[in-house]
């Protein structure tokens, strides 16, 4: 009867987890990944910016080495902060293990516009003019001696003559600096550098201190481009566009759709499955794989994990290794039963024999799944995830409380050979369990 | 009475049947020859394939651009063709998800290559915006995907073979880790067999397979353990055989079970996911086959050669 106390204090706690379970499912409702909502993703290679010197000096570009992880974490930080001048919501910016740079956007209507501003290193720099070389005809041009981080604003407008410019103000700092190197170098030619490319390079006239202009630009929209990453800072790294996948809505419901109709068809053959061959005990497996669906679906939630095609695999399969921790022990019973074992050795001996085979099946699949966690990319992260999860939580709900249900049930009259499906043992025979054991 | 006695005779040859080791219905042992030789002739013909004629590889690993696209009316491939033909993208690679559907597969665009190609698309056939699939990779991109994939793949083996040395011995580790290699060579071989697009969702489906394929040789390993602990009369023949079967209804039961979902996914499922239930589906099943016929048999083998338990 201790036991039975035991078992009873199991189930309950274990109904209060499955009813946290359920209430995080509905506080915190499971969001979407861009493959099954739609969205763009974009995944960006950083570089170390190249010095691109148009002057004759020998000062060559540097290559792309390893970049340092601040300067991708500040280059973050400023894509985010453009997508948000953008105005588009629900923005992802995240760094995987390669130390590519994840940008992903639910619902863009101009999703390679809304790359190409959000990549652009938007380095401008001002420089001075030493010459002009005629034959590759570009400027020969001075070290650097401002550059854009002092700016303190920048917007599209036009000038005297209707043409398209960016207008630009310095900060004091700034203003100081431009104040100087204007006032130093009057008759000289300033070129205006935006990302290696000389914008324009008009000659200083007078000390100027704190705004300036960019002209030689195509069009409004992309002065306001401009102007929108100027204001939000240079990126200090270059980026390499690797990959742009864009989905569209219905191709995401669709994918959502289908993967829940195969979830929800495979659950009940599952199921009907378990009944026929295990009769009682398929229903109390179906009552301990729904608790199975409830818990991690209620961890995902909890977890702010989104759910993605690979991670909806993942559940799917798991609902097989689910399953697959009570057939194990309950064909373990069964063969216990039909060596003529009574009930309760039975049932005490299948679970004891079944343990082992499924921590060690399963702790085979954990380690797979953490190798896949530390060195997969986005999708496949939230796959190894669930894998995890649904095997810890499986093993929890098959192991612990399927099993605190059935002892107590097993002192009852429900559970007879018929109930789990044994057909014989009229009279079983405690003599014959004993003839080969030892 | 007499109908009494007969049932007792019964129900005493049942518990025989059970509780002996040398007798079992099915002997997987026995006929070994034959499934070596099977999986041996897949493994080959998927290598010989692979490197002949490869994998029919995806964008992912190619490099390229992949447009669904959805069109206001129903339109033919030579159509297609013609308008893509028109505007220099003749050599553009087809497939029709729909009568008014279509996958465009080209070498990398550019944005202003990509509107020239929607621009002309919406003007003489009409297409629906926004677009359902969109996808454009750079070359190289892949070697990325692959190094993690592979890093992924030695981390696992190596963690699989320590952990079932510590739990089991070191042959059936080592057993272990063939049967692992077998099935993703058979589920490789199978790409290339099939000729199915080879990208980033084969990874994924191969390294799920690697976590996965484990769990029937795990159980009938872990059978053969119990066993070998009862008995010092059996041969290991028996027990292997008598583990085999002692633990098949489970094997069946659970791939029947992981089965159901995948397959119903394989039939209803758009292009993504078909392509992850066809290689669950092989891989589910590869790995079943292989901890019955392969696995279980070669720990015989090695028996054989290196006797440690009794021949």
């Amino acid at each position: 009867m201790k036991q039975d106390k035991v078992n009873i204090t199991v189930i309950i706690i274990f109904v209060i987890i499955i009813g946290l379970a359920i209430w995080s499912i509905f506080t915190y409702p499971i969001k979407l990944g861009l493959d099954l909502k739609g969205g763009t993703q974009v995944i960006l290679k950083a570089t170390q910016i190249q010095q691109k010197e148009t002057s004759s000096s020998t000062t060559s570009a540097s290559s792309s080495g390893n970049v340092s992880s601040d300067a991708i974490d500040k280059a973050m930080l400023i894509m985010l902060n453009r997508i948000d001048k953008l105005g588009i919501s629900e923005p992802l910016v995240t760094k995987d293990f390669n130390n590519n740079i994840v940008i992903q956007l639910p619902g863009v209507d101009n999703p390679d516009k809304a790359v190409e501003v959000i990549g652009k290193t938007a380095q401008l720099e001002f420089k001075i003019v030493e010459g002009y070389d005629e034959t590759t005809r570009t400027y020969k041009l001075g070290p650097t001696l401002l550059t854009g981080d002092k700016l303190a604003s920048a917007k599209a407008g036009y000038d005297n003559n209707g043409q398209v410019v960016v207008e630009f103000s310095f900060n004091s700092e700034g203003a100081k600096q431009f104040e100087k190197i204007t006032s130093e170098n009057i008759g000289k030619q300033l070129a205006i550098v935006l990302d290696g490319e000389v914008k324009s390079a008009p000659v200083i006239k007078s000390t100027i201190s704190n705004n300036g202009v960019i002209e030689g630009i195509g069009s409004l929209e992309e002065a306001k481009d401009i102007a929108l990453v100027l204001q939000t800072g240079a990126l200090p790294v270059n980026l390499e566009i690797q990959e742009v996948r864009t989905i569209g809505p219905t191709l995401g419901q669709d994918s959502l759709r289908q993967s829940l109709i195969a979830g929800i068809i495979g659950f009940i053959l599952v199921v009907i499955f378990m009944i026929v061959m295990y009769r009682g005990l398929g229903l109390i497996s179906f009552i301990g794989l729904c608790s199975y669906v409830a818990l991690l679906w209620g961890i995902l939630s909890a977890l702010k994990t989104p759910l993605t095609l690979p991670s909806i695999a993942g559940l799917i399969l798991t609902i097989g290794i689910a399953v697959d921790a009570n057939i194990l022990i309950y064909a373990r019973i069964k063969e216990e039963m039909y060596k003529g074992k009574t009930k309760i050795v039975a049932f005490r001996e299948g679970f004891k024999n079944a343990l082992k085979a499924v921590i060690d099946s399963n702790v085979t699949t954990l380690i797979t799944a953490a190798a896949l966690y530390r060195f997969g990319t986005g999708p496949i992260r939230g796959f190894a995830v669930t894998l995890a999860l649904g095997i810890i939580i499986s093993m929890f709900t098959s192991i612990i409380f399927v099993r605190a249900i059935l002892f107590l049930m097993l002192n009852s009259k429900i559970i007879t050979p018929g109930f789990i499906g044994v057909k014989i043992l009229k009279n079983s025979n405690p003599k014959a369990q004993s003839q080969k054991e030892q | 009475m007499a109908k009494d006695k007969t049932e007792k005779q019964q129900i005493k040859q049942q518990q025989q049947i059970i509780t002996d080791r040398s007798l079992y219905k099915f002997d997987f042992v026995g006929k070994r020859r034959i499934w070596f030789l099977v999986s041996t002739i897949i493994i080959i013909a998927g290598i010989v394939l692979i490197f002949v004629r490869g994998f029919n590889f995806g964008i992912d690993f190619l490099g390229g651009n992949l447009m669904e696209i959805k069109f206001k009316q129903n339109v033919s491939v030579t159509e297609l063709r013609k308008v893509m033909g028109d505007i220099g993208y003749g050599s553009a690679i087809l497939q029709s998800t729909a009568p008014d559907q279509y996958i465009i597969r080209t070498v990398p665009l550019d944005i202003k290559e990509k509107t020239k190609i929607l621009d002309n698309l919406d003007q003489k056939i009409g297409i629906v915006r926004p677009l359902m699939q969109d996808r454009n990779v750079a070359a190289g991109f892949s070697s990325q995907i692959i190094k993690n994939a592979l890093i992924a793949v030695a981390i696992s083996i190596v963690g699989i073979l320590i952990y079932i040395w510590i739990r089991f011995e070191v042959r059936f580790a080592v057993v272990a880790i063939i049967e692992l290699i077998h099935d993703l060579l058979i589920l490789l071989g199978f790409y290339a067999i099939t000729y199915r697009e080879f990208n980033s969702t084969s990874i994924a489906v191969i390294l799920t397979i690697l976590g996965y394929s484990l769990s029937d040789t795990i159980v009938v390993f872990d059978r053969i353990r119990e066993e070998i602990r009862l008995t010092k009369k059996d041969s290991f023949y028996d027990i292997v055989n008598y583990s085999e079967n002692k633990t098949l209804a489970r094997s069946l039961g659970t791939t029947a079970t992981t089965l159901f979902p995948v397959l119903i996914l394989l039939i209803i499922g758009n292009q993504t996911l078909k392509d992850f239930a066809f290689g669950l589906f092989v891989g589910i099943i590869s790995g079943n086959y292989s901890s019955l016929f392969i696995g279980s048999p070669l720990l015989v083998v090695w028996n054989n050669k290196f006797p440690k338990y009794k021949k």
